[in-house]
């Protein structure tokens, strides 16, 4: 899951970033309205935290030209504004959720699971896949009741073909949301970490359930 | 209780009413009452003078020619008049019928001519005592003897009359006084509606609606001083408030960004076992913030006190050049770090009134913007002039400017220009702020001229002595 950060004071856009990539998250970070209006066009996020008060472009503008351009991304605006008009204008605006600094992580965590569910099919932190079960509070990943142990990189690629399951992901939106803008997307390292969680979770059972589409990509399905 | 205005007009009204009232009432009843008794007076006298031309009297005897026609009026079955005709000392001549037993009162020490209102058996009844030979052409002087008419009439009529007037005219006066306190009243009222108008007005005055004024125009010119000052007294109060609220909602403002780096910090790095490498940097990150927030509280306190209507200024004479030669000589060491020149073209000692402490940090802020802002070997020119009413400083850097759009906006709180790089540079968005205020308190003004790329001006415009008037 890529996530795009939109924050022009350093320190806290680069904690943020720390802990989100802790929790497995793939972060960009923009530190001015200019940048992150450009990343949110043009980069493939799977969520956008946005700060209102940017220099440049303010997060409010940004926001109104973003969802003019089509683009539907979940925005969480995270800023110091904290009236009711600011939450109202905010939401207005096309934003998915609103929170106010300062703010608990652990609240802000359940947040981003909480928009990145209402984009799928899915709407608790528990997916299940035949008999496999993917908890995304606790990134845990079970299979007919036996603990997968995974990587961070490999639960990222679990999680997000789960969230997306039983459609086709192709190589490039894999990478995407799972590598920041510096990654080289003709890399062929998903193919790597599809053959290490195959490993993992097909192999002793009968059912698949990771299966290769030719020519398109990779889907998970029960 | 006469606390109300109200009771205390119509009280105070009502009694004068009362006053004028009843004297005229004493004076048109007595007016009545005189004409009621000269009338019978005069009527008594010309009757008792009627019955002297009456009287033939020489020395010996009297004789009393009296026609029945003439005595009727006395005879009558109920009557009214009444005579009696006396000698001097007392012993009566002739009496009329109508008094029977009775007699009319003399006690011999009477004056000549006198009236009287007596009880004649029980009825009121007016009396004239007449000395004849004063009046009487035909009868001989030389007699000794003069007579003395009396003539009497009952009044009872008369008194009744008097009585129903008397009657008629307290009950008048009373009417027009329960009138005139009702009229009081209406009109009071009306005339305090007003008063009523602005304390309703104020009434709805609220912490939540302090922008509610009494409209001056609607109010009668008496009280319209009262609502402008009360108007003065919200005005005042609002804006005491709003920078109360202001204060409130900019710190707070302010102290989220910092504060959201200090609780993410600690939050992230105790999720887990870190090296001692990765507390370091959180812990210094947090003190970094902390840091951040007690600057801009301190900052904050400073424009609130200095915002405060009361602010606690030394007031004395001061010499501008020389407080900018020690903010000057203050910086030299910052400014040399970048390699920058600062020149002050004037040194002419030009005196001013005001707070060393406050014109010192004015002076400080703005030249250690001039440095901060400057490019790497920039120069500061500071010069000082007189102008009409002012001593006017100017401070003139060949630093980044300020982009126009951003010009009006540099005084307001927390306006930053160019947000990361002040805070790389320690800026908390309040330093030219609490300059404004400063000079506003002295008196004048900032005024701000910029360039981007060249550099900008900026003038500070302090109210002089008075010494500097040309």
């Amino acid at each position: 899951m890529r996530i795009l950060i939109v924050e022009d004071e350093k320190s806290l856009a680069d904690i943020i970033k720390k802990g989100l990539e802790e929790e497995g998250y793939v972060v960009d970070v923009a530190y001015n309205g200019e940048d992150g209006l450009f990343m949110a066009e043009n980069e493939p996020s799977d969520l956008i935290i946005l700060d209102i008060m940017l220099p440049i472009i303010d997060g409010m503008t940004i926001l109104k030209r973003i969802r003019k351009a089509g683009v539907k991304t979940p925005v969480l605006m995270l800023t110091a504004k904290d009236t009711i008009m600011d939450k109202v204008s905010g939401l207005d605006s096309g934003a998915d959720d609103y929170l106010t600094k300062p703010f608990l992580f652990d609240e802000l965590l359940a947040r981003i699971r909480a928009l990145l569910r209402r984009n799928s099919d899915v709407k608790t932190s528990i997916i299940e896949i035949g008999d496999l079960i993917v908890d995304m509070a606790t990134h845990e990943v079970k299979r007919g009741g036996k603990n997968i142990s995974l990587s961070a990189k490999e639960y990222a690629l679990v999680e997000y073909m789960a969230l997306n399951k039983n459609k086709v992901l192709s190589r490039t939106s894999l990478t995407e949301h799972l590598y920041d803008q510096d990654f080289d997307l003709d890399s062929n390292v998903i193919d790597v970490f599809i053959n290490r969680i195959r490993n993992k979770i097909d192999r002793g059972y009968n059912t698949k359930l990771i299966y290769t589409v030719r020519g398109a990509g990779y889907m998970l399905r029960g | 209780m006469l606390s109300s205005i109200k009771a205390k007009i119509i009280t105070f009204y009502i009694a004068i009413l009362f006053v004028i009232l009843s004297v005229l009432g004493v004076l048109l009843y007595l007016s009545l009452s005189k004409i009621v008794y000269d009338a019978v007076d005069s009527g008594l006298l010309s009757r008792a003078k009627s019955l002297a031309t009456l009287v033939d009297s020489d020395n010996s005897k009297t004789e009393f020619e009296f026609s029945d026609e003439i005595m009727w009026e006395y005879n009558s079955p109920k009557p009214k008049s009444f005579f009696q005709i006396r000698r001097l000392d007392g012993v009566t001549l002739e009496k009329s019928a109508s008094l029977k037993d009775s007699e009319l009162p003399f006690s011999g020490k009477e004056p000549r001519t006198y009236f009287k209102t007596i009880l004649l058996n029980g009825t009121p009844t007016r009396l004239v005592n007449f000395h004849a030979p004063d009046e009487i052409e035909n009868m001989s002087k030389n007699s000794g003897n003069g007579l003395i008419i009396q003539c009497a009439e009952n009044i009872q009529n008369q008194l009744n009359l008097l009585k129903r007037y008397r009657l008629i005219l307290s009950l008048s006066i009373l009417s027009i006084m329960l009138i005139s306190a009702s009229g009081g009243f209406i009109i009071s009222r009306k005339a305090l509606a007003p008063v009523k108008d602005i304390s309703d007005t104020v009434d709805k005055i609220s912490e939540a609606n302090l922008s509610e004024r009494i409209n001056v125009e609607n109010v009668s010119k008496e009280l319209q001083t009262l609502a402008s000052s009360f108007n003065r007294t919200f005005d005042s109060l609002e804006r005491s408030f709003n920078r109360q609220r202001q204060f409130a909602a900019d710190a707070s403002h302010e102290l989220r960004t910092p504060l959201s780096v200090i609780m993410s910090q600690s939050e992230i790095v105790l999720r887990k076992e870190r090296s001692s490498e990765e507390y370091k940097n959180a812990l210094t990150a947090v003190i970094e913030a902390a840091r951040m927030m007690s600057k801009i509280v301190r900052k904050l306190l400073t424009i609130a006190r200095l915002g405060a209507d009361k602010v606690d200024l030394k007031i004395e004479n001061i010499n501008l050049s020389g407080i900018i030669r020690e903010s000057v000589n203050l910086l030299r060491p910052l400014a040399e770090q970048k390699g920058i020149s600062i020149n002050i073209l004037a040194t002419e000692p030009l005196v001013i009134c005001g707070d060393r402490a406050a014109l010192l940090e004015l002076v400080t802020n703005l030249i250690d913007n001039a440095i901060k802002y400057n490019v790497p070997q920039g120069k500061i020119d500071i010069s000082i002039k007189k102008e009409t009413g002012f001593i006017v400083a100017e401070i003139k850097d060949t630093g980044i400017g300020i982009p126009e759009e951003d010009l009006d906006k540099v005084l307001d709180r927390f306006y930053q220009v160019d947000k990361s790089r002040s805070k790389e540079s320690g800026g908390t968005g309040l330093g030219l702020s609490i300059c404004n205020e400063i000079a506003k308190l002295h008196g004048g003004r900032i005024e701000i001229k910029s360039k981007l790329g060249e550099g900008t001006i900026v003038t500070i415009y302090l109210k002089g002595n008075g010494s500097e008037a040309k």
